[in-house]
């Protein structure tokens, strides 16, 4: 085994601190008791705040982020303008579930994985852009706060499969990212 | 014995109002005395600098100033009054160059949003009973990022483990190659 690596000396110099556990000090032992972390849940879960109007902005801002790149004529590999649509995504994907719209989060957290991988916005990437903003706008529009039991199962399948078949398109692309 | 969070100060950092508040409200549920709160980076700086909390829980986009920049304020501004406090980064966002430019700039724990409360739980419990080493080195200061590595990572495959996961990705959960 060559052990020339291990008895080189250190390239950079590094300090270490290990500094005062001020929390645990103040916060003694023990966690807290499963009945606190029920009774926080039931908190979480029974918030009446309404989601749908911040939710509109976000879609408002996802719409505006693939009008910008359809407006271009031709495919851009800006991250700026992948960012426009994919950070209002995010936060719709982010808030969904917290805010009584699982299936938000589900079709959200679908479109987040696909934009993180697409290299570049072209026809075929802003047909399913628009796509997935239907869908989220009819759930936030038609005001479904459950998971969409089988029309919802069906409508994520079908989202997804779109994004499997443009992976399976660009494949290459897809590989040589990696 | 069960833990006395009534002298703990967070400062709670997040844009969108009605997340803050119900965050705050689960906080003050798991018994915490204090909880500052602000809607941006900036603002939350200056609070961190008026308060001094043991602890910062901050939301990732906002602008003008989003969630990495008010940490890397926190650690490297000479204004700070405590740059080894624990922050825990709240993000959409859970793909693996997301977490580790996260980490880069100083965040402690990573909590994948949506969450709930035993998610926020696990990782204020994981700062109070295992807290990270800060290391100083040319280019970075924060928490120590080697802590943990996990070796069932197969790149492309990533999605996969992330579906079967139990909680919210951390920058614990990151390979370095």
């Amino acid at each position: 085994m060559d052990i020339k690596h291990y008895n080189q000396k250190p390239k950079r110099k590094a300090k270490f601190f290990n500094p005062p556990n001020t929390l645990k000090a103040k916060a003694g032992s023990g966690g807290l008791s499963e009945a606190i972390l029920d009774r926080s849940q039931d908190l979480l879960e029974n918030h009446t705040v309404d989601f749908a109007p911040l939710a509109e902005i976000y879609i408002s801002q996802m719409r505006d982020g693939i009008t910008a790149a359809a407006a271009l004529g031709k495919a851009t590999d800006s991250e700026e303008a992948i960012e426009k649509i994919l950070m209002p995504c995010v936060q719709l994907k982010a808030n969904g579930t917290m805010f009584h719209y699982p299936l938000v989060t589900r079709i959200a957290d679908r479109f987040v994985q696909f934009m993180e991988v697409v290299e570049r916005l072209d026809e075929e990437t802003i047909d399913i852009s628009n796509a997935f903003l239907t869908a989220l706008t009819i759930v936030i529009s038609g005001k479904i706060k459950t998971d969409g039991a089988k029309h919802g199962e069906a409508l994520v399948e079908e989202l997804n499969r779109a994004c499997m078949r443009y992976f399976e398109k660009h494949k290459l692309d897809i590989e040589k990212k990696k | 014995m069960a833990y006395n969070l009534q002298d703990i100060k967070i400062l709670l950092v997040e844009d969108n109002r009605g997340m803050l508040h119900l965050v705050k409200a689960v906080l003050q549920s798991f018994g915490v005395g204090q909880v500052i709160t602000a809607l941006d980076g900036d603002s939350g700086f200056n609070e961190f600098c008026r308060h001094n909390p043991d602890l910062v829980i901050t939301d990732w986009l906002m602008t003008p100033c989003d969630g990495l920049e008010l940490s890397q304020r926190i650690r490297t501004d000479p204004a700070s009054p405590n740059k080894f406090v624990p922050i825990i980064l709240m993000t959409g966002f859970s793909e693996e160059r997301r977490v580790i430019s996260a980490r880069d700039e100083g965040i402690t724990e990573f909590l994948v949003k949506p969450f709930n409360t035993r998610d926020l739980y696990r990782r204020l419990y994981k700062i109070i009973e295992s807290p990270r080493q800060f290391v100083e080195s040319e280019d970075f200061f924060g928490p120590d990022r080697r802590r943990r590595r996990v070796e069932d990572y197969n790149g492309p495959l990533r999605r996969d483990i992330d579906e079967n996961r139990d909680g919210p990705i951390s920058p614990d959960d990151i390979v370095f190659r």
